[in-house]
């Protein structure tokens, strides 16, 4: 009972979009797929649609192949993001659900629903091309939602989005993940990650770098995080010079240091009261997705850091 | 497959957004009007040449002459206005009016007024008592009514001096023996009217025209739009619901039924211009209500031009959306669509000169050609030299190359709805064929 993905590789002449990706995304899960522009991302999800085919490997979803699984178990929201410009945003929205085998009066109910609690119910009757582009994005998301989908795939859902559409767009995935739908989506939004899924998978060039549950993956390094901050000692200048401790970050509230595997990281609180002065902040934890993911895939390209917008904390 | 489950319900939807797109666009309104309205003022088109060319010369003709035959009115109007045919009302070219003799300066008064066209004056030569015609005009001396004059007064001039010469008026008037025979004289069909043989011919040009059209503009619908889905990214969206045999069928369906509604408009104008051209006809120059009668038009014609109509389109509007899946910009669909374009072309030349020579074996050759058998066998069957079977050939050499069609058109449109911002070669055209996604 979930989706699996085996060994699924998928090469376009030269490129190699997929290679021998497996995954295992369970039924009621919030799945990210986290990765840098090219990393096959969205083929991924287009080989789970069945919109490209494989060249080897089979994606199964309870079972069934993908390509004997009906059409109405996917949402799909694709990256490239289009609308119908001439027709009216009700009209087509009811068009897509009906493609989906979704009756046209319950459509109509359904997609005024949506528009309401998507705060744009004025633009039912407005053509597409009238609308923002961040409205056309939430019109979008009603588009691959309307058939109640079993399996939602959406490729950089939040990107664009301003803070207060994020929250509407988010409250909204929390809601489909209580129906019990699961979620798939990409993004290269660590904060959003960690915020709301379950489980993710990093890809890198077409391989699966690192997957599984947030927890496993943040641990899969054996790294360990400390937060420290001393009364009267900002600079904490020894944390450095500690065996296996490497400081990570500065900041004004605390200082970060990352505790190396089989190291005790107890060890940099015990050293702060042998120096006699007040600890104000101690914490252990885990490296962050964010770190995870620089340390597999590299920097991420600084421009795409900018494209993405800073999600708020709902 | 399971795109085949849902084709019906699927294909039905796209068609009807496909067909309400089009048909409530602006250049679809706009275009159907203008269409509509040139093809009306066609239907017309009868009346403005004989307001033109089928006007009276009025002419007075003006007796000097001691003595004339005692026929010479009904001779010149004869000679003039040709026989006309019993029970006919035919069109008179030549209206002639014969005052008292004599009134000369009356004459050349109406001449001056321009109430006549041309004053001809019936004179006798002294010497040699042969009548002697002058022509007051400003007439071209060479123009056909001058022409016309000269070969009237020509035949008065020859009776008159049978007469003088003792042949009686009855034996010079005795009517000539004269006939027309087909080729084969042994046929018992009548010899065609010259009517029955330029509307023949104009009726299977302009059906064979009515397809090309049909072709060419909702042909480019069909690759405008499918460009249009891709270029819009709307496809991916498409692609997920459902599949792309259900988009090509139902674009070809919905803007083929956008296309007949516009030829439904055009038909219907004119219907209307036939049915008012005789009655404006009457009112405009007066006379009787001559309308054109589309002779030719048979029930098996117009059978198998709907037949042609319809096969011709699916096959060519298939290709069209095949290779508008190819581009991305509804700019670049006019080039990609070029190729097709020539064919269309070509066979639409091909049939015009085919009218001419519906027997020829190289018009019967092609005309099975699916390609082609839009217009020639059209054509064929409008020069009325086909048999049942050979039609039936055609159809299905037509509906196999669709299906052929459909085929390769599903798998390059899935291959092509995915490709951006990438020239395709022939090369890859075939291997997109061959292998799905």
């Amino acid at each position: 009972m979930s989706l699996i993905i085996d060994s699924v590789s998928k090469r376009f002449g030269e490129v190699q979009a997929l290679e021998g990706v497996s995954l295992e995304i369970k039924p009621g899960e919030v799945f990210g797929f986290l990765g840098a522009n090219g990393a096959g991302k969205t083929t991924a999800m287009r080989v789970v649609l069945d919109i490209l085919r494989a060249d080897s490997g089979t994606i199964t979803w309870n079972g069934t192949l993908n390509s004997d699984v009906p059409r109405q178990t996917w949402g799909y929201l694709p990256e490239e993001r289009g609308l119908y410009a001439k027709m009216n945003v009700l009209e087509q929205l009811v068009f897509f659900a009906k493609l989906h085998g979704v009756p046209g009066k319950a459509a109509e109910r359904e997609v005024r629903d949506w528009l309401e609690r998507f705060r744009i119910p004025e633009y039912a009757g407005r053509r597409a091309e009238q609308l923002s582009k961040g409205n056309q994005q939430k019109v979008q998301f009603i588009a691959a939602i309307l058939h109640d989908p079993q399996v939602l795939l959406m490729d950089e859902p939040f990107t664009g989005l301003d803070p207060v559409n994020v929250a509407l767009l988010k409250e909204a995935f929390l809601e489909m993940k209580d129906r019990g739908k699961t979620l798939i989506f990409s993004t290269h939004h660590m904060e959003t990650v960690e915020e709301l899924c379950q489980a993710i998978a990093i890809l890198d060039r077409g391989r699966v770098v690192v997957g599984g549950a947030v927890r496993d993956v943040r641990r899969s390094t054996g790294r360990q995080v400390v937060r420290l901050a001393v009364d009267g000692d900002l600079e904490v200048a020894w944390l450095g010079t500690l065996d296996g401790v490497r400081v990570s970050r500065r900041g004004q509230d605390y200082t970060e240091a990352e505790v190396a595997p089989g190291h005790d990281p107890e060890l940099v609180l015990r050293e702060a009261l042998r120096r006699g002065r007040r600890v104000l902040h101690f914490e252990i934890a885990d490296p962050s997705l964010e770190e995870i993911f620089i340390e597999h895939v590299g920097q991420i390209d600084s421009s795409e850091r900018t494209l993405a917008p800073k999600a708020v904390h709902a | 497959m399971n795109g085949w489950r849902t084709l019906l319900p699927n294909t039905w939807y796209i068609a009807i957004r496909e067909y309400r797109g089009r048909v409530r666009s602006r250049s679809f309104v706009i275009g159907t009007v203008i269409l509509a309205v040139l093809a009306f003022g066609a239907t017309q088109a009868p009346i403005l040449i004989d307001a033109v060319a089928g006007g009276q010369t009025k002419v007075e003709v003006v007796v000097l002459a001691s003595s004339l035959p005692s026929d010479a009115q009904l001779v010149l109007d004869q000679a003039l206005n040709g026989t006309p045919a019993p029970g006919s009302s035919q069109h008179k070219s030549f209206d002639l009016t014969w005052p008292m003799s004599g009134q000369l300066a009356a004459a050349e008064k109406d001449l001056r007024d321009g109430k006549v066209a041309a004053v001809l004056i019936i004179d006798r030569d002294a010497s040699s008592s042969d009548l002697v015609f002058t022509l007051r005009t400003d007439l071209a001396a060479d123009g056909r009514p001058a022409q016309s004059i000269a070969n009237a007064v020509t035949s008065l001039a020859v009776e008159d001096r049978l007469i003088r010469a003792g042949t009686s008026t009855a034996a010079v008037l005795a009517p000539t023996r004269w006939e027309v025979l087909p080729v084969d004289s042994s046929s018992a069909a009548p010899v065609k009217s010259i009517d029955q043989e330029v509307s023949s011919a104009l009726l299977s040009t302009g059906l064979v025209v009515l397809i090309f059209m049909a072709i060419i503009t909702y042909g480019t619908w069909v690759a405008m739009s499918v460009a249009e889905e891709k270029g819009s990214r709307v496809m991916e969206l498409m692609l997920n619901a459902t599949t792309p045999l259900q988009m090509l069928a139902g674009k070809v369906i919905g803007n083929g039924a956008a296309g007949l509604t516009q030829y439904g408009a055009i038909i219907g104008a004119v219907l209307v211009g036939l049915v008012v051209q005789g009655p404006l006809h009457k009112a405009a120059l007066g006379g009787s209500d001559s309308g054109v009668a589309v002779s030719g038009l048979t029930v098996p014609l117009l059978a198998s031009f709907m037949v042609l109509f319809a096969l011709g389109f699916l096959l060519y509007s298939l290709l069209y959306a095949a290779l508008g899946s190819l581009v991305s910009r509804q700019e670049d669909v006019q080039s990609a669509t070029s190729p097709l374009m020539m064919l269309v072309m070509v066979g639409y030349f091909l049939s015009i000169a085919a009218v001419q020579a519906v027997t020829e074996t190289w018009v019967v050759v092609l005309s099975f050609v699916p390609f082609f058998s839009p217009y020639l066998m059209l054509a064929r069957v409008a020069g009325g030299h086909v048999e049942l079977w050979e039609f039936g050939l055609a159809v299905v050499l037509m509906l196999v190359s669709i299906a052929v069609a459909l085929f390769l058109a599903a798998r390059i449109y899935s291959a092509g709805v995915l490709l951006y911002g990438q020239r395709v070669g022939l090369r890859q055209l075939v291997k997109m064929a061959r292998v799905s996604r």
